[in-house]
């Protein structure tokens, strides 16, 4: 058995002639909360497709738990990874109950109907997001938390050995962007999570990953990979680093637009 | 955010129970409308003791029952094609005829209205099935070439396929004869009145089987109502699962067509009128949206039939005018 749950080795993906994602090498072991940081276009999400299977045209190789991707059908890789992604409003109204229930399809077969256990099991995954009282509520009227909380419980259904999560926390305030991510720890399972907020990625994570220009720059633990030096160069912002005085954890301040390293935005001070 | 105006529901038990009384009283009552006026009360004595006269065992039994299972038939299966449609194109103005399936059929059926009549029996269906699998693969073409991403597309391409397919089946019938070119544009305007055995043989297995398939495919038609990324990472072949659902409208449409003529919309207005009571998921959706079809094509033939005395009135008339106000309306409210 191998002792990763997601590996990748030499991948690189293109859109059209241009690699979005070159030479990636990444090792995600069982129970890892690992998160990927980077700038807009970095390849981020485009680096999550390709680990769960929505961009199957890569070169190099990626496993699941030591099994090529590409060998594997859409329902082998669902019942192992859950995906929350950012999602568009359905033009239909579906209930918190309809989309959690939805978990339970990678394990179902066509003749399959739902059991006592599979009832109990979204009752349960309700209860764990705190939304069993909203259950027959619309998706589409919930707050964007809420929402979160819902795609959480899905996953929590779908019983997956890791969950991916790209940028669970847009939209959200202070409050919720912590809920989610606590959230999301307390399912104790293997995390993959792509996140703007370097704050909340050295609270939550333990390790991660710096993404920039297709390429990953630095993997390690937040203390390692945060240094003002590397920060400084993959987001062109001066920054400090020091404690968080209630966490302890790494905290990372970056200074305003003037104090850009480069002259791409004088245009803003004009 | 969008007002909802039903968010709760009836349980689907309690839906469905109401829904089957709905079909039960259907079937019964609309026997009894027709040229001939019988009476309930002769009705209701065919059906519990026999007829008291033997042309009124012909009327209701020969005549009227056949027609009245038709209709229902009919209606079942265009309004699960619309439920179909809605669902796997996550688009709620999707309908057999707005995307071009029915122009498709009627292509198809026109074509053979000018074979001889022995010959028709299979190649009136099959004609049908094919001129409908055309426009379900012009617009799959459409779809491929934008690699499945604008799926708000589907419902133009649909427009603009049907608009096609009916200009040739226009230019055929202005060919033809006149005597088979007018034959051919009263049927197309849709009609039940070619309600038989043959016709009930043929159309009821391929929707009972089309309605069994639809159900079996419920789940993963589910998962496609977030998005086509969440389906696909509930692992769900998004594309496979969307060519076999049009397709399987593509059969269910053309077997009505090829009886029954074109008969629009309810396949728009019906889902629309059933989701509010028993929900979006497909299984529940899809049995329940059949029956009221079923029921609903069943009245309007009964209104076509005693509207104006002895003088029918075709079916895709009075459907397309409600659907046309119904699709001006649900426009207004989207």
């Amino acid at each position: 058995m191998s002792p990763f749950v997601l590996q990748a080795n030499n991948v690189t993906w293109s859109a059209g002639s241009k690699n979005v994602i070159q030479n990636i090498h990444l090792q995600i072991k069982t129970g890892e909360t690992v998160a990927i940081v980077g700038p807009n276009g970095a390849g981020k999400t485009s680096l999550l497709k390709c680990l769960y299977g929505e961009h199957s045209d890569y070169s190099g190789n990626i496993y699941l738990h030591g099994k090529p991707l590409k060998a594997l059908n859409n329902k082998d890789i669902a019942q192992k990874v859950a995906v929350v992604s950012q999602h568009s409003e359905s033009a239909f109204s579906l209930t918190v109950l309809d989309i959690v229930g939805m978990g339970l399809i990678p394990h179902k077969g066509l003749f399959d109907i739902n059991t006592d256990a599979d009832k109990h099991n979204i009752e349960q995954a309700l209860i764990k997001v705190d939304l069993i009282k909203k259950q027959h509520q619309l998706f589409n009227t919930l707050s964007g938390g809420e929402q979160q909380r819902v795609l959480i419980a899905r996953a929590i259904v779908q019983a997956p050995d890791i969950l991916i999560m790209d940028e669970p926390t847009n939209h959200l305030d202070m409050y919720y962007q912590h809920q989610i991510l606590m959230l999301a720890k307390s399912l104790k399972i293997t995390l993959l999570i792509t996140i703007h907020d370097l704050n909340l990625a050295a609270q939550y994570c333990d390790r991660v990953v710096i993404i920039n220009n297709g390429e990953i720059v630095a993997d390690d633990t937040p203390e390692g990979v945060f240094t003002a030096e590397k920060l400084t160069d993959v987001f062109k912002l001066e920054c400090a680093i020091d404690k968080n005085p209630f966490t302890q954890k790494t905290r990372i301040t970056f200074a305003g637009i003037n104090n850009r390293v480069n002259d791409e935005s004088k245009w803003l001070q004009s | 955010m969008k007002k909802h105006l039903f968010t709760k529901k009836l349980s689907f038990k309690h839906s469905l129970l109401l829904i089957s009384s709905l079909v039960v009283i259907t079937l019964l009552s609309s026997i009894g409308f027709g040229v001939v006026e019988l009476g309930h009360k002769a009705v209701w004595q065919c059906v519990t003791q026999g007829c008291e006269k033997s042309i009124y065992d012909t009327i209701l039994w020969e005549i009227r029952f056949p027609r009245v299972l038709l209709g229902f038939i009919a209606g079942f299966g265009l309004a699960l094609a619309g439920a179909l449609m809605q669902n796997v194109t996550r688009n709620p103005l999707a309908d057999p005829y707005l995307f071009g399936i029915v122009s498709g059929a009627g292509l198809g059926a026109t074509l053979t209205q000018f074979l001889p009549v022995s010959m028709q029996l299979v190649s009136l269906p099959l004609a049908s099935f094919l001129g409908s699998l055309l426009a379900v693969g012009l617009i799959l073409i459409v779809l491929y070439q934008n690699n499945w991403r604008r799926i708000e597309h589907l419902l133009l391409a649909g427009v603009a396929v049907s608009f096609l397919l009916s200009s040739l089946t226009t230019f055929i019938l202005y060919s033809g004869d006149a005597f088979s070119s007018n034959r051919v544009i009263f049927w197309l305007m849709g009609s039940l009145a070619r309600a038989d055995t043959n016709a009930l043989l043929l159309i009821s297995p391929v929707i009972i089987i089309a309605t069994l398939i639809a159900l079996l495919l419920g789940r993963q038609l589910d998962a496609l109502l977030l998005s086509d990324d969440s389906a696909r990472t509930l692992g769900v072949k998004v594309e496979r699962l969307r060519v076999i659902t049009l397709i399987l409208c593509a059969a269910i449409t053309a077997v009505i067509v090829s009886y029954c003529g074109g008969i629009s919309f309810i396949g728009l207005m019906i889902p629309h009128i059933v989701r509010p009571f028993v929900g979006i998921t497909s299984a529940k959706l899809f049995i329940a949206v059949g029956l009221v079809g079923g029921c609903f094509l069943v009245w309007v033939d009964v209104i076509a039939r005693t509207a104006l005395g002895g003088q029918e009135i075709p079916i895709g008339v009075i459907t397309s005018a409600m659907g046309s106000l119904f699709f001006l309306a649900l426009l207004r409210k989207m």
